[in-house]
């Protein structure tokens, strides 16, 4: 166990340990490795979460008055078995995975991260604006990674008040982030129904971008657009950094044990606000890429709580940016699933919050059961 | 600008009214905290009180029953949270984030599934101005809302609970030192999970106030993130009673001013006066965070068994 700080000097998370690693963590590159006999366990935690998304999900598509079989089965081909269900899946993967990178990023500097879906829009704020400003001066080829670029300064200045204030004051950065995703949201709001209105469409959305700054297609039948291979990378690129690079072991040290790593000489606050920045930089990007590739043009609704789903992702990836990736898959696939139950079984869109908080919620369960049990074996 | 608006009478009857629903959740984050668990789900619970007392306001006609409904339905969600956080030690911060986003997905499901799509909004009587003859005295003060009235006599009584009572005090022992407190026979467990029962009724009484004081009606989301403000507040208000309602009622003079303010300035955006609560709260914590002592135990599970 570690030992309490003598005055931790803010509440939620305190300064020096912020996060509580939770008991669950086991297998973050910070350290502390799998009893294998465990293994079976895990699975199980993974099994039982599975079983009860299906059975979550068929309950409450009996409920909202359809056949299950029929429309999980619709479900399935929407998300899953189908070229076009398939691209829109990974379509969902790209946000979710980019944001939750975000929140795992934080983490493992010992900083929460709540604010994914503000420093997504604000992204999107800044490679619209930009959009708009360059779109017709510049070829695609410059054009696009220019506007991606732009969604990533975005999200970064916006993460940005949050650590600096973390850090000066001693702010906690839960309550700035969350308060900031309403500030951004306003704001688009605001860009959508004012200065940006699309005078046609008689909605809360902007004009749309010109034709050129789209993102490639990778699945041209679906609409499944480039992004993934984008974000997939970002992730495989960042388990390199965490592990392989001085950056990312100053990273490991100062979210496993912050006093040992102000000893060993590292600028904790560097650190902290570079890492958190980078994460606030992959969200605007994710924003960027929602824009780019989906939408075309900015809207209030661009993210349908991308960033609440980001954290249960990262808190089921065990925040290692590896792991992430089949993590949102599979939250991804739910999420298409939802969309595909949304239309034919009318279910509301956020019906799939409650299941994925539910899911995640048996597997801490069942891994705080498995550190109790633990305790007997030694 | 006619400044004295910003002094108006009603703007100080709105600003009670408003600060309401947010100063009963936080006084439940304050009974909650103080027994050692901080309970990060409070915005998804406000959220689901807010949806199950408007539709069993809705249902039966009357908004006491749906305010018990609320606590009801919110104190289940904190049992799910003390077994999982007391019983079984798992990090508080990440059940509380699941518990939080169950909770949403749940609120809104809810009430599809209760009222379905309607193209007309069903609507409940909000509690009203108390007409009766309140105390003559100060008229405007006396005509409040009673549900304002009753969040304001809770304030004293957790205050004399939590700091003249020897009930109180045990809690507090529970929230600072677990293990001195279970030496004495203070059963740490029992006091947790009480607590975090009755401070999740009162955060969801608090979410019920939504619809029933001030909206008449529920949308989705429509907490708008008052949940983390009354995290906030708590920290604001130093784990205190009195402190919280300082600041619930700072913060529902923002809001309230920001109410009038909208009808007063038609060429300002409308967004950009909603942004300012928030911002006011990001200004307010750069205050609060400032030599805020928390409980000693808070967000550390409780290990009976423990070697130190």
């Amino acid at each position: 166990m570690t030992v309490p700080e003598p005055s931790a000097q803010v509440t939620g998370a305190s300064p020096e340990q912020p996060a509580e690693p939770p008991r669950a963590a086991v297998a973050t590159p910070t350290g502390r490795g799998l009893p294998a006999s465990s293994w079976m366990w895990v699975l199980a935690a993974y099994l039982g979460a599975l079983v009860v998304v299906l059975v979550g999900l068929a309950v409450v598509t009996v409920l909202a008055g359809a056949s299950p079989e029929r429309a999980l089965a619709t479900a399935l081909r929407d998300s899953l078995l189908t070229t076009a269900g398939l691209a829109q899946t990974l379509n969902r993967m790209t946000p979710l995975l980019l944001a939750a990178l975000a929140f795992s990023l934080a983490y493992h500097v010992g900083l929460f991260n709540i604010g994914m879906d503000g420093q997504l829009y604000a992204g999107a704020i800044l490679a619209t604006g930009l959009g708009f400003l360059l779109g017709t001066a510049l070829p695609a080829i410059l054009l696009v990674p220019l506007l991606l670029l732009a969604g990533g300064l975005g999200g970064a200045l916006f993460s940005a008040p949050a650590v600096l204030l973390r850090i000066r004051w001693g702010v906690n950065e839960i309550f700035t982030t969350v308060m900031l995703n309403f500030v951004a949201l306003y704001l688009v709001a605001y860009l959508c129904t004012g200065p940006w209105n699309d005078p046609m469409a008689g909605e809360a959305i902007t004009r749309p971008l010109p034709f050129r700054a789209a993102l490639p297609l990778l699945v041209p039948s679906g609409g499944g657009h480039s992004g993934i291979v984008l974000a997939v990378l970002l992730a495989v690129a960042l388990a390199w950094f965490l592990s392989r690079t001085v950056f990312g072991l100053e990273v490991r040290s100062v979210g496993g044990n912050p006093r040992a790593a102000r000893f060993a000489g590292i600028a904790l606050a560097r650190i902290q606000i570079t890492a958190f920045c980078v994460g606030g930089a992959l969200a605007g990007l994710a924003g960027a890429i929602e824009v780019l590739g989906v939408y075309h043009r900015l809207l209030v609704g661009l993210s349908p709580n991308y960033g609440i789903i980001a954290i249960l992702v990262a808190v089921l990836g065990r925040n290692h940016p590896l792991w992430l990736i089949p993590a949102t898959f599979l939250f991804a696939v739910l999420v298409a699933a939802s969309d595909s139950l949304q239309r034919t079984a009318g279910l509301p869109a956020s019906a799939v919050l409650m299941i994925q908080g539910l899911a995640v919620l048996v597997v801490l369960v069942m891994e705080a059961v498995r550190a109790r049990r633990a305790r007997f074996v030694v | 600008m006619d400044w004295s608006l910003f002094v108006d009478p009603s703007l100080f009857r709105l600003t009670l009214v408003v600060a309401a629903p947010v100063l009963l959740a936080s006084l439940g984050e304050v009974l909650i905290e103080r027994s050692g668990v901080l309970n990060v789900a409070i915005e998804g619970m406000m959220l689901l009180g807010a949806s199950a007392g408007f539709l069993a306001a809705y249902r039966a006609q009357s908004n006491g029953v749906g305010v018990l409904v609320a606590m009801a339905t919110t104190a289940l969600v904190g049992l799910v949270l003390a077994v999982c956080c007391v019983s079984l030690r798992a990090s508080q911060l990440t059940v509380g984030l699941a518990l939080f986003v169950f909770s949403v997905g749940l609120s809104s499901l809810l009430y599809r599934l209760v009222i379905g799509v309607r193209t007309l909004t069903p609507k409940v009587t909000t509690y009203g101005a108390w007409a009766t003859h309140g105390p003559g005295l100060v008229s405007w003060l006396g005509r409040l809302p009673i549900p304002v009235y009753i969040a304001l006599a809770l304030v004293v009584l957790v205050h004399v609970v939590l700091f003249h009572t020897p009930f109180g005090l045990r809690l507090r022992a529970c929230g600072e030192n677990p293990l001195a407190a279970e030496s004495h026979g203070i059963p740490v467990f029992a006091f947790r999970y009480g607590s975090v029962l009755v401070g999740s009724a009162l955060i969801g009484a608090g979410g019920a106030l939504l619809p029933l004081l001030l909206t008449g009606t529920y949308t989705d989301l429509m907490v708008g993130g008052r949940g983390w403000i009354a995290l906030m507040l708590v920290i604001f208000g130093r784990w205190t009673p009195f402190g919280v309602l300082l600041g619930a009622v700072l913060f529902g003079y923002v809001e309230a001013l920001q109410y009038s303010l909208t009808l007063r300035l038609p060429h300002v955006p409308p967004q950009f006066l909603l942004m300012i609560p928030y911002l006011f709260v990001i200004i307010v914590a750069l205050r609060a965070y400032r030599g805020a002592q928390a409980p000693a135990a808070l967000m550390k599970p409780y290990d009976r068994e423990q070697r130190s």
